[in-house]
């Protein structure tokens, strides 16, 4: 019988405890020096597919957790919109890969090869230009490769790199056929680039423009091509089995995203910030967010599912 | 990636059921009329081919601003609008004449909803889930796509073209022993015209304008330079493509207006 009342009497000593601690100040009881960030309000958004969703909601989370009132801009638009919504100020946070910025935002055209570098000159520019805040970048990269379907490795010659492809097209022109995005097909860092780097030309009737999110369907089909262009954090690549052809002469930059902040919010809370976000940019391995990608886009979970489970697993809330 | 908008598209009035753009009291077309768009048209597309030469142009512009590509990507936006509005001729014409036919009139309801499902879907979403239907891409589908999108406009306009024909003129002709075939190819279908080509000229500018998604579904088109215009926040490119896009668009409306004008009968 005593055993009974005891256990509740601890459990009710636990329970207040930790509601002491909790109401103490924050900063001592959550891990990383975070909590900072009581009275602070900030919106936060995302760009319009599955990745940035996640990614969205990690921030939306992790600042939550910090003791911030968070609004939910998440799902704000396009690039083009989203990037816009920051710059006016409309949100204050989303997370923006380096190579977008470079290609894009600042017109450039050839990709620096150093991702740390790529980086750098980036956030630097960004905040002489616009004041715009780029943590650092996460640890996973999202950048283009080539893929086939697993299944027609024997019919193609087994191709296990670019490099190898150009014997196929060689040898079997009417198997070399590609599908691609329309923006893959004219960049520096795209297409263009690849061939003359590898020295090879797809034959010009094999190339077929579509829709980013067909291209993958379509390589799975191969109908109309057998190979697709992939980007290497998608969960599609391992959910449709499609084997990535190794970029044997490091041709793709390897483009990392960061969150970036606005100034109004950066120079209040910059130390906070940096404080919250380091650890979990670290944490975003390649292997962790293809998983979290494929859990949306593969088994369509919610993506605020998906990101509360990651974070809670981590201990970032 | 998926949602993609297109504000560039040329905008159709989302009535376009009803026959819009019906000139009455026609009279031959006097030399404005006749070199009024020509010579708009020629302003616009010389003013920007000099405004985007004036530019310097970075790798990208000047991968997609080439005459080669431009040319092959107008002709097949040409191809998909010019071969689906043909289709959808063939088949609106003779269903809105079928259709005002006594003995057919229980099956308007049913035609006129399944034209109007075809245009009220959104129109990515009704290549999409062509996409999903037909298993393969490219010129096809999209064609059926644009098919399905503008059937509506033409099909109704028929209908209506020949319901407005005024009844005693038909009593009289059938009273001079004309045969109902004979009413309808000499007095229905000539007083029809105008309204039918109205028709045409609203399925025209879908079609143009929803050609553009073809780059989507691997059918070319000039949506490839508008898109990768928006996508590359490249102005020379976007603006390049929206021009041609709403220049086909308005001259293959001029067109069929001045088609329509010839083929009219006179004194109407």
């Amino acid at each position: 019988m005593n055993n009974k009342h005891l256990l509740t009497a601890s459990g009710a000593v636990v329970l207040a405890l930790s509601l002491a601690a909790c109401g103490d100040d924050g900063s001592s009881s959550t891990g990383g020096g975070s909590g900072g960030l009581e009275g602070a309000s900030i919106t936060v958004g995302s760009k319009d597919f599955d990745e940035q969703l996640i990614l969205g909601n990690i921030s939306k989370l992790a600042l939550e957790g910090a003791g911030a009132d968070v609004k939910d801009e998440i799902n704000t638009g396009g690039t083009d919109v989203t990037r816009a919504a920051l710059t006016s100020g409309a949100i204050d946070t989303y997370w923006e890969y380096n190579g977008t910025a470079w290609i894009s935002f600042f017109k450039e055209t050839e990709p620096i090869p150093d991702r740390v570098e790529q980086y750098q000159v980036v956030a630097d520019r960004d905040l002489k230009e616009n004041k715009l805040h780029w943590l650092q970048p996460a640890n996973f990269n999202n950048t283009y490769a080539l893929a086939f379907p697993s299944e027609a490795s024997d019919e193609l010659g087994n191709p296990s790199t670019l490099s190898d492809l150009g014997d196929l097209i060689s040898s079997d022109p009417g198997n070399a056929t590609l599908c691609v995005e329309s923006e893959f097909s004219v960049r520096d860092d795209g297409l263009p680039g690849m061939e003359k780097t590898y020295g090879y030309q797809f034959p010009k009737n094999n190339v077929t423009v579509l829709d980013t999110a067909i291209v993958y369907s379509a390589a799975d089909k191969r109908e109309p091509c057998n190979f697709g262009e992939v980007f290497t954090s998608d969960g599609r690549v391992s959910a449709l089995d499609l084997t990535v052809l190794e970029d044997d002469k490091g041709f793709f930059p390897l483009y990392n995203p960061s969150p970036v902040f606005t100034d109004d919010v950066y120079s209040e809370y910059g130390d906070e910030l940096d404080a919250i976000f380091d650890p979990i940019s670290e944490a975003l391995t390649q292997e962790e967010m293809t998983a979290l990608n494929e859990r949306v886009s593969v088994d369509l979970e919610q993506p605020d599912d998906v990101a509360k489970d990651w974070m809670s697993e981590n201990g970032f809330i | 990636m998926a949602g993609v908008e297109a504000p560039e598209i040329p905008e159709v009035s989302s009535d376009a059921g009803a026959p819009v753009g019906i000139q009455r009291g026609s009279h031959r077309p006097t030399l404005l009329e006749w070199l009024g768009m020509p010579v708009f048209l020629a302003v616009i597309g010389g003013a920007t081919y000099f405004w985007v030469q004036s530019r310097e142009l970075d790798s990208i512009e000047t991968r997609v601003l080439t005459r080669d590509l431009l040319v092959t990507r107008t002709i097949e936006h040409l191809q998909l609008t010019a071969v689906s509005t043909l289709i959808v001729l063939a088949l609106a014409v003779p269903l809105g004449i079928l259709l005002t036919r006594r003995a057919a009139r229980g099956a308007v309801p049913v035609v006129l909803g399944i034209a109007n499902i075809g245009q009220g879907v959104p129109s990515f979403g009704l290549l999409a889930v062509i996409y999903v239907a037909f298993g393969f891409l490219g010129f096809t589908p999209v064609v059926f796509g644009l098919v399905a999108y503008s059937l509506l406009p033409i099909l109704r306009n028929t209908m209506v073209g020949l319901q407005q024909v005024d009844s005693n003129l038909i009593k009289a002709s059938r009273g001079m022993g004309l045969s109902p075939t004979m009413v309808l190819l000499k007095v229905e279908l000539p007083l029809a015209v105008p309204v039918i080509i109205a028709g045409v000229r609203t399925a025209l500018i879908i079609n143009v304008g929803t050609a553009t998604l073809g780059t989507f579904f691997g059918a070319g088109g000039l949506g490839y330079v508008v898109f990768n215009g928006i996508q590359l926040n490249r102005d020379t490119i976007l603006v390049s493509g929206v021009v041609l896009v709403s220049g086909l668009a308005l001259l293959v409306s001029y067109l069929a207006g001045m088609a329509g004008r010839l083929l009219s009968p006179r004194g109407l």
